[in-house]
């Protein structure tokens, strides 16, 4: 407790998710235990079914753990909030509005008392600012997904939440786009006062080093953490330079490594049995 | 060249045939004059014309030609059979002529009948709009509201509404309220178990983003799963509007003294089979515009898609 506890702004306490009811019962995820701080950006790989997302709706608030306990700001959280911003990989914005209209409809529920027409041009200051001025009134569908993933950024900073979790917001997107997205992801939650924590799902190895202070291993075959990996390069990040480095390829290695001894036990394993209580 | 083409069309040829009939094949039925059909045949031709001129694809230039050919055929068969060779009973197949002329002359009667029927219609199509999507947005939404609802939809939903006409004429007290409930029972279950529905099958993601935001109960409910169900509502709208046009013409026939459906039945009573076909093509017409607008305003509703 103390002064660790206080600088966690999320904590993850013996955490178990399991699906269904009955005899038939799936775990997908077992007694985790995760600590995030403040201001800290973690990435969270691990290969698929290894819970996740799961472990991001938890977090969100939206589906709550069989057992154990997750705090934020050492508070039990029991539902979600708006001081947890969310983008989903899809259908984070609402397909009958349009881009400015998602923002301000976001917008509204944390500033209840401003004007529509206030909301609206704040929705505009925050579209010029992942770049998308001049598109506030194109709906989802005439927007690209990488788009659409710009004006879902662009709400999730406008309501200015003090954690941001992101589940696979770029897998759909295109590599040339992802790396942008990326890039501004990045610059956004390096201006201003305060950085944000951000969780950020993703199974692409790459993305999750090039973005993260810390990177989380998840193991599919026990629906916890395997390892974690501390990120040590220096911000701002210049892609090429760390990508061609030595130390990334050798810490991207024993990621990759873990990756592959993890589904490897798995199919030794024969069916995806996790580790008892 | 490929203008040429266009215009000589299957309904060029049969505007051309139709002309010919009626400037020169002697009528055999008595009591034939008038050019009421050549002139409306002239008025679909110049119509015709200007959208050819107009459309700039080529499919659907040939599907206006087309669809204008099958009309100006059965005007050519109407108008053989009747007019020029009189291969038909006169006093059950008018001719055309006859029959243009009324749809003139009758128009006031025609429009008051409308009147009175659209208020009969919107009466209980409105109450059913109004009272199917809130409930089934509140039920769809609440779990165990649905679960306990839907098997009571499945057996009230089924049975066709015109059978509780009688008895709506014997528990109301005038005819323009026992309608009105028809009409509305007929509108309300398409479109209560389409809203239903629609509550039902919104995706997961969708509700989850919304969550997300932190969204209240009303804002839920009305601004996210009230446009995401929107498509199947408006599905059990229309539904809901052509059982509510045909509940409200059949109900006119058995007990009104007015409307579209009175029209052709009190005509029919006295054997004036040319009024009771007047009456059938002007609510066709109705029909079609009232049709044509619903698909407008779904087209703007739903413009995001």
């Amino acid at each position: 407790m103390g002064k660790v506890q206080h600088l966690n702004k999320l904590v993850l306490q013996n955490v178990s998710f399991t699906y269904g009811g009955g005899h038939e019962t799936v775990p997908v995820l077992n007694g985790m235990e995760l600590s995030v701080r403040t201001g800290e950006f973690v990435s969270i790989v691990g290969p698929s079914g290894c819970g996740k997302s799961t472990l991001l709706l938890l977090l969100a608030g939206l589906t709550r753990p069989t057992a154990g306990t997750i705090l934020m700001d050492g508070r039990e959280v029991t539902g979600p909030g708006v001081e947890r911003g969310i983008v989903f990989q899809h259908y984070s914005l609402f397909p009958w509005m349009t881009a400015r209209a998602n923002i301000a409809f976001g917008l509204k529920q944390v500033r209840p008392g401003d004007g529509s027409r206030q909301l609206r041009a704040l929705a505009d200051h925050y579209l010029e600012l992942v770049g998308l001025a001049g598109l506030g009134d194109k709906f989802p569908s005439q927007l690209s997904g990488g788009m659409q993933q710009r004006v879902a950024i662009a709400r999730a900073f406008a309501m200015a939440p003090d954690i941001l979790l992101m589940d696979e917001p770029f897998s759909a997107v295109d590599t040339k786009n992802r790396v942008t997205l990326q890039e501004l992801l990045l610059r956004l939650w390096d201006e201003g006062d305060a950085r944000k924590t951000v969780v950020f799902i993703t199974h692409d190895i790459d993305e999750a080093m090039l973005l993260a202070d810390r990177v989380v291993v998840m193991s599919a075959r026990n629906g916890s953490v395997l390892k974690e990996f501390p990120i040590p390069f220096e911000r701002p990040r210049l892609r090429g330079a760390i990508m061609r480095g030595d130390r990334y390829a050798r810490l991207r290695n024993s990621v990759v490594d873990l990756f592959h001894e993890d589904e490897e036990l798995l199919l030794s394993d024969g069916v995806p049995e996790k580790k008892g209580q | 060249m490929d203008l040429v083409k266009r215009f000589l069309s299957p309904a060029n040829l049969l505007f051309l045939l139709l002309a010919a009939t009626l400037l020169f094949l002697t009528p055999s039925r008595h009591g034939a004059g008038g050019n009421q059909l050549l002139w409306f045949a002239i008025a679909v031709e110049c119509f015709y014309l200007l959208c050819l001129l107009v459309i700039r694809d080529r499919i659907r230039a040939q599907t206006a030609g087309d669809l204008t050919a099958i009309m100006y055929s059965i005007l050519i068969a109407w108008e053989l059979a009747t007019t020029r060779f009189n291969l038909l009973d006169p006093m059950l197949y008018p001719m055309p002529n006859q029959i243009m002329t009324l749809m003139a002359s009758d128009a006031k009667e025609l429009a008051k009948g409308l009147v009175s029927s659209l208020r009969l219609l919107l009466a209980g199509y409105f109450a059913a709009l109004a009272t199917a999507i809130p409930l089934a947005l509140i039920i769809g939404w609440r779990k165990r509201l649905h679960s306990a609802v839907s098997p009571i939809t499945r057996i009230l939903g089924p049975i066709p509404p015109i059978v509780y006409i009688p008895y709506a004429i014997a528990i109301f007290p005038t005819f323009r309220m026992s309608s009105m409930f028809i009409i509305f029972i007929g509108a309300f279950w398409p479109i209560f178990i389409n809203t239903l529905n629609g509550v039902f099958t919104v995706d997961r993601r969708i509700i989850d983003s919304a969550r997300a935001l932190n969204v209240g109960e009303s804002s839920m409910l009305f601004r996210v799963i009230l446009p995401a169900s929107l498509p199947s509502i408006i599905a059990g709208a229309n539904i809901g509007l052509v059982l509510s046009f045909i509940l409200l013409t059949a109900a006119e026939m058995i007990g009104a003294t007015s409307g579209l459906g009175w029209y052709v039945k009190y005509f029919s009573d006295f054997a004036d089979y040319r009024r009771v076909i007047v009456g059938i093509i002007f609510i066709g017409l109705v029909v079609t515009v009232i049709i044509f607008c619903l698909d407008q305003l779904e087209k703007r509703l739903l413009r995001w898609r």
